[in-house]
C-alpha cells in the first residue's frame, strides 16, 4: 500500500469544522494556521488501538517499537527492548505530569446532556474547557454557541462558559462553581478520563496513568511514557541510562486540522536544565519521551544555547522552520495525519526519516494512538 | 509571544494583570512614576515583565514605552490602567482648582489618547485589544468625585468612540470594581476599605476579556468572570 502522499479522505463533519477553524483563525493574525506536515499517509481503521494492552492479558510494555535513526532502514523491536537503543551517555528527560478524570457529564439549561472536557488551567482561576455532545461510541464536538451559559455538573457544582478562547472554534473560557469540595475532590468524584471514539469503552483513571506521573494535571495521559514498566525502568537503569523529569500538563488533544496548539502549563527544574546541558556537552544525546517533554524542554531554551530553569504557560509550536535546539531523540506513539505533532517530529528526525518511519508503520502495521505502538527517533549515526 | 503594555503597573490591580500575562508568556511592558517600587515589582513578575519609569502625560515616556513593547513581540495589547484621583482630599466642585482640573484629565483622558493613538499602527497589523479602566464613578453622581468621576466619564465615550472608528480592534472600558488598592485607600482617607476585594478578585474577567472573543463593549469586571473556588 502506497501512503505517501495519498489523500487523506476526509469526513463530512471534520471539513466544515476546519473550515470553521479557519474562520476565526482569520480574525486573529497573531495565531496564524499552521502550516501542513509534509508527511502524508493514511491510517486505516484497523490501527487504530481501541484498547489497553492489558485488555488482551499482555503487559502494558508489550507493544512494539519502531527505531529510526535518520534515514536507515527503520528497526522493528519490541519496547521491551528500549534500553538496547540507547546508552549511558544519553539523558531520557520523562513528563511527571499525571491524568486527571477531566471529563464531566453537563446538562445544559434546556436539560440537553453535555460532556465538560477540562483542557487547561490557566491563572486567575480561569479553565479551558471544551464541550462536547455525547454520541453512540463517545462524544462529538458541540459547536453551538455556549457563550455565557452556566452549564450544571454533578454534585451541585456548576461552569460558566464565558466566552470563546479566541482563535479557537472548540475551546471556551469558563469558571467552575464547586460548592463545598475543591475541583479536584469534584473530579475524583464525578470525573472520568476523557475518551475519543476509537476507544468503544471507559477504562479506569488508573489505565490512563504513567510511571512516572505524580503531579496531576493533564486533561489527557502524556501517552509516550504509558509502556514504561518497572522492568522497563529497572533495564534501563542497569544500563546506566539516567532519568531526569519536567512537567507539562497536557491540554485536550482533539483539535482538528491544522488547527493551532494553545498554551499548557510545563516546569523545568534547575538541576533537569543543567543535566541537559552537561549532557549536550559531553557529546550525549538528550531524548524526550513524548512530545509534551519537546514542547517543555524546547520552551526553557535560551538564545545562550542552554537549557534554563522555568515555569509557566508555553506557546511554544515546534515546526521544522523553527527547528530543535535542545533535543535530539523522541520516543513517541504514532500521531495522526495532519496533527501538528508531525510538524514537532519532522523538525526532529526531518521529512525524508519521517516518511520512511510512517510508512514503515502503516505497512507493519504498527497501532496508533494512546494505547499503541511506539517509535523512537534518534539522530542518524555519525560516521 | 505577544507582548502588552499596563500603564501603572507596580502595584494593585496593573500589577496582578501583568503577573497573570506574563505567566501566559506574554512580554509585559509595566511602568510607574517611581523608579524603586517598580524595579520591585518587574523583578518580582520575573524575566517576561519590563519596567520603564515614567510619567503617562510625558510624551517621551509613551514613546518608550511603544518602542519597548514593538521590540519585544508583536504588540496585541495596551491597557490603560494608570490614573490620578487629583487633590486629596478630593474636593468638591465648588472649590475644584481648575488647574488640577487640567491635571486630572491630562492623566486620565489624554494620556490614554496619545498611547493609543501611538500604539495604533502595531494594534491595527496585530487586530489588537486597547482596555481602558474606567470606573462607577464615571457614571454614577458620588459627592467629591467631580474631577475623577468626570475623567473616567471622558474615558468611557472616547472608549465607545474609538470602538466605532476601528471595528477590527477589540476595545473594552471596564469598571474593576471597588478594590482594596492605594489609590482607593486616598480616596477614603482614614476609612477601614477592609471590606472592599482584593484587585486580584478584578483579573479573571480582564484576563477572559483579553483571551476571550468578546464584542467592543463596556464591561463591569467581576461580572465578566468571578472565581469563587
Amino acid at each position: 500500500m502506497s501512503v505517501l502522499n495519498a489523500t487523506s479522505p476526509e469526513p463530512r463533519s471534520l471539513r466544515a469544522s476546519a473550515l470553521a477553524a479557519n474562520q476565526h483563525l482569520a480574525a486573529h493574525p497573531s495565531l496564524p494556521k499552521l502550516p501542513a506536515s509534509s508527511v502524508h499517509f493514511d491510517l486505516p481503521p484497523a490501527l487504530e488501538a481501541s484498547e489497553p494492552p492489558e485488555a488482551r492479558g499482555a503487559g502494558r510494555d508489550d507493544v512494539r517499537l519502531l527505531v529510526s535513526a535518520g534515514t536507515e532502514a527503520p528497526v522493528h523491536a519490541r519496547f521491551t527492548d528500549v534500553a538496547d537503543f540507547l546508552g549511558p551517555e544519553d539523558l531520557l528527560v520523562v513528563n511527571t505530569s499525571a491524568t486527571m478524570a477531566a471529563a464531566l457529564d453537563a446538562t445544559e439549561p434546556s436539560g440537553r446532556p453535555l460532556e465538560v472536557h477540562l483542557s487547561t488551567r490557566l491563572p486567575s482561576g480561569l479553565w479551558l474547557v471544551e464541550v462536547r455532545e455525547p454520541d453512540e461510541r463517545a462524544t462529538r464536538p458541540d459547536f453551538s454557541d455556549h457563550t455565557d451559559v452556566t452549564l450544571g455538573l454533578r454534585g451541585g457544582a456548576t461552569v460558566r462558559i464565558l466566552a470563546r478562547y479566541r482563535g479557537s472554534h472548540r475551546l471556551w473560557l469558563a469558571v467552575f462553581d464547586t460548592g463545598a469540595l475543591t475541583l479536584d475532590e469534584l473530579l475524583a468524584r464525578f470525573g472520568r478520563p476523557i475518551r475519543y471514539g476509537h476507544v468503544p469503552r471507559d477504562w479506569p483513571l488508573s489505565a490512563y496513568q504513567t510511571v512516572f506521573g505524580t503531579i496531576p494535571g493533564s486533561a489527557e495521559m502524556p501517552s509516550a511514557s504509558r509502556p514504561f514498566t518497572p522492568e522497563v525502568v529497572a533495564r534501563l537503569a542497569a544500563k546506566g541510562i539516567e532519568r531526569a523529569p519536567i512537567v507539562l500538563h497536557t491540554g485536550v488533544s482533539s483539535l482538528e486540522g491544522s488547527e493551532r496548539p494553545y498554551p499548557e502549563w510545563f516546569e523545568v527544574p534547575a538541576h533537569t536544565a543543567g543535566r541537559i546541558n552537561q549532557v549536550r556537552a559531553a557529546g550525549g544525546r538528550v531524548v524526550a519521551i513524548g512530545t509534551t517533554v519537546v514542547r517543555a524542554v524546547e520552551s526553557s531554551w535560551r538564545p545562550d544555547g542552554l537549557a534554563h530553569a522555568r515555569s509557566g504557560w508555553t506557546d511554544l509550536v515546534v515546526t521544522p522552520d523553527r527547528g530543535v535546539n535542545l533535543i535530539d531523540g523522541l520516543l513517541s506513539g504514532w500521531h495522526e495525519p495532519e496533527a501538528s505533532h508531525l510538524l514537532m517530529l519532522e523538525a526532529i528526525a526531518g521529512s525524508a526519516a519521517l516518511s520512511l518511519a510512517y510508512d514503515a508503520a502503516v505497512a507493519h502495521k504498527y497501532l496508533w494512538h494512546e494505547f499503541g505502538d511506539t517509535h523512537l527517533i534518534l539522530p542518524a549515526p555519525r560516521g | 509571544m505577544a507582548s502588552a503594555i499596563i500603564t501603572g503597573g507596580s502595584e494593585g490591580l496593573g500589577r496582578e494583570l501583568a503577573a497573570s500575562l506574563s505567566q501566559l508568556g506574554w512580554q509585559v511592558i509595566i511602568d510607574a512614576r517611581h523608579a524603586e517600587g517598580l524595579d520591585r515589582a518587574a523583578v518580582d513578575l520575573g524575566d517576561h515583565v519590563l519596567g520603564v519609569v515614567g510619567d503617562v502625560t510625558d510624551a517621551s515616556h509613551r514613546r518608550a514605552l511603544v518602542e519597548a513593547a514593538v521590540a519585544r513581540g508583536p504588540l496585541e495589547l495596551v491597557v490603560n490602567n494608570a490614573s490620578t484621583l487629583g487633590p486629596l482630599p478630593m474636593p468638591t466642585l465648588d472649590a475644584y482648582g481648575l488647574d488640577d482640573w487640567r491635571q486630572v484629565f491630562e492623566v486620565n483622558v489624554v494620556a490614554p489618547l496619545a498611547l493609543t493613538q501611538l500604539a495604533l499602527p502595531a494594534l491595527e497589523a496585530n487586530r489588537g485589544t486597547v482596555v481602558n479602566i474606567t470606573s462607577d464613578a464615571g457614571v454614577e453622581g458620588y459627592e467629591g468625585w467631580g474631577g475623577y468621576g468626570s475623567s473616567k466619564a471622558a474615558l468611557e465615550q472616547l472608549s465607545r468612540v474609538l470602538a466605532a472608528e476601528h471595528p477590527d480592534l477589540s476595545v473594552f472600558w471596564v469598571d474593576p470594581g471597588d478594590m482594596r488598592t492605594q489609590m482607593h485607600q486616598d480616596a477614603f482617607p482614614g476609612e477601614d476599605i477592609s471590606d472592599r476585594s482584593p484587585a486580584a478578585d478584578s483579573v479573571p474577567g480582564l484576563l477572559a476579556l483579553i483571551l476571550g472573543e468578546y464584542p467592543s463593549g463596556r464591561y463591569q469586571a467581576r461580572c465578566v468572570a468571578e472565581v469563587t473556588s
